[in-house]
């Protein structure tokens, strides 16, 4: 197999039309009123939600702007509601900055030099927003997750990840921002570089330490079984690149999966408990 | 002798684990096939049920006969056709052993069944988790034809199909709950088996979304020279019925003789060849 950028291109009208009758059809099996998730102006929740209101109508979605005063951003708040808007989608916004504060003050250890278990807080505090809503306007939770963040367990345990289904979690970030650009996402926003907004100025490319275009090709080497020799001289990297990137993938398998638990009786859940979804 | 024979694919999608919604669907379809003149009405795999069940299948399944076959044969003797759908079959023998089965009922009652022999177990299916292989193909006379069984994966190894073939098969009926990444693959070998065993080859596949999994649809009904001569939509509910002219066998079978060259010391090579690999 040749890892080209091409091995990456889909048929767009196709996996939108899939993607738009999965939201769908989730809504009407579980008898939701509409969906509600986390708008930040980046090209995955973008697309969530252009998806979500192409699939069931945009006066169905609403989206929530959260954003806090240490990584403001007024350029991405304008982005969400751009899209929003075009979407026809609802927003609402929430300033977390107070939410914030209080927990800074509340937690006894709280060290705030350690800013991935500050960044935590805040995207948990995301997600509690986003099931409010959920909970009291009877909406599903739309989640944003790639699959590119997903791989790598680039991501907050419950925090960004929670939702109620996760559309475009099978899709590798350039793919996202390929089907963002097919499904009418400005291109100042599908080719934005990504950021958690965990702290000022994060990019998700220089955290990871490798650009998206890469990554996809090794993850999708790595997904076909591919060995990390051969994924390392087609894309002529060092080898080490892509040990870094497997070990990353298989190592954050914990943060994929219903929480451990010991076995000891008959049938376990999230071991041989195994029953279907709605 | 049965000359032609007009098919209706019901392709539906079903109920999750709600045997009685999915029986009161399949009648109506049947009602309206019969109302089309259609003889043989075919649905997916385990349309009784749903296919992704996962662990209800234990409190889902049923002996055959057993209640849910009796419902199906009384709709079959009302409306004067041959139907064709799947089920979760519970062995008679030990309770806790389950068949993916396709079940024929008609006119006079119960016909027969035929139990997958190729469960799919990997990527996202845990079919063997589930269910026993069967260890039989199935052919049945009946008034409208030779028919055969085969069930989804089946299709893959043609082996199954050649031996319908040999049995007398005239009409291959394949139920199916196929994902849509798989929709290539499964488009060329229906036509495949079709060709190489010079019969009609009908193929019903499921529709809807379970698990994140998208049943594809596309059912159809193809001719022995390969040429698909009804087909469903894709990935909706629809309802097609078409005639077969069952005459068209033979001077297809003379035009590429597939049986008549049937070498059969290859299948000796073959078993010792896959008890190796």
């Amino acid at each position: 197999m040749k890892l080209t950028s091409q091995v990456l291109e889909l048929n767009w009208d196709d996996v939108a039309e899939r993607i738009k009758n999965f939201i769908r059809d989730y809504v009407e099996k579980v008898g939701a009123e509409g969906i509600v998730l986390g708008i930040s102006g980046g090209v995955d929740s973008s697309t969530a939600a252009a998806l979500s209101a192409l699939a069931i109508g945009g006066e169905k979605v609403l989206g929530l702007i959260m954003p806090e005063e240490e990584t403001y951003n007024p350029k991405d708040i304008e982005d969400a509601k751009r899209v929003a808007e075009k979407f026809g989608i609802k927003t609402e916004t929430i300033d977390l900055s107070n939410i914030l504060k209080a927990f800074y003050e509340a937690i006894p250890n709280f060290n705030a030099q350690d800013r991935v278990s500050k960044g935590n807080i805040k995207a948990r505090t995301r997600m509690i927003c986003i099931y409010y809503y959920a909970n009291t306007q009877k909406r599903i939770v739309v989640g944003s997750s790639d699959k590119s963040e997903t791989m790598m367990g680039y991501f907050t345990k419950w925090g960004d990840v929670a939702a109620d289904i996760s559309p475009l979690m099978d899709l590798y970030k350039t793919q996202v921002r390929k089907l963002a650009l097919h499904i009418g996402i400005p291109k100042e926003v599908a080719l934005k570089p990504s950021t958690p907004a965990l702290w000022p100025n994060q990019t998700a490319e220089k955290e990871l330490g490798i650009k998206y275009e890469t990554l996809d090709l090794i993850l999708y080497g790595l997904e076909r079984f591919m060995k990390p020799q051969e994924i390392a001289s087609q894309l002529n990297l060092p080898v080490e690149t892509v040990e870094k990137v497997k070990a990353r993938w298989i190592t954050n398998e914990h943060k994929r999966r219903m929480p451990l638990t010991v076995k000891i009786q008959y049938r376990t859940v999230g071991a041989d408990f195994r029953l279907p979804r709605i | 002798m049965v000359e032609t024979l007009k098919i209706a694919l019901a392709q539906i999608s079903c109920k999750r684990a709600d045997k009685t919604s999915n029986i009161e669907k399949m009648k109506l379809y049947v009602e309206k096939a019969e109302k089309e003149g259609a003889e043989l009405v075919i649905f997916p795999e385990l349309s009784l049920t749903d296919y992704l069940v996962r662990d209800l299948i234990y409190e889902l399944a049923e002996p055959i006969p057993g209640p849910s076959v009796k419902k199906m044969a009384e709709i079959a003797k009302e409306n004067q056709v041959y139907i064709v759908f799947g089920m979760p079959e519970m062995s008679q023998k030990a309770e806790s052993v389950i068949y993916n089965t396709a079940v024929l009922v008609g006119p006079e009652g119960y016909i027969g069944k035929y139990r997958k022999m190729y469960l799919p177990t990997h990527s996202v299916f845990e079919e063997k988790r589930y269910f026993r292989q069967g260890y039989e193909t199935s052919v049945f006379e009946t008034k409208i034809g030779r028919i055969g069984l085969i069930i989804c994966y089946d299709v893959f190894f043609p082996e199954v199909s050649r031996a319908l073939k040999l049995n007398g098969a005239e009409l291959i009926v394949c139920i199916s709950a196929s994902p849509a990444v798989r929709r290539t693959f499964f488009e060329i070998l229906t036509a495949a088996r079709a060709i190489e065993n010079n019969v009609f080859l009908a193929y019903v596949n499921l529709v809807g979304i379970e698990e994140g999994l998208q049943f594809w649809g596309g059912s159809r009904i193809i001719s022995p020279s390969g040429s698909i001569i009804a087909k469903a939509k894709y990935d909706e509910e629809d309802f097609v019925v078409e005639e077969i002219d069952l005459k068209n066998i033979r001077h297809v079978a003379a035009f590429v003789p597939t049986i008549r060259d049937l070498r059969p010391e290859l299948y000796e090579q073959l078993k010792t060849a896959s008890e190796t690999i």
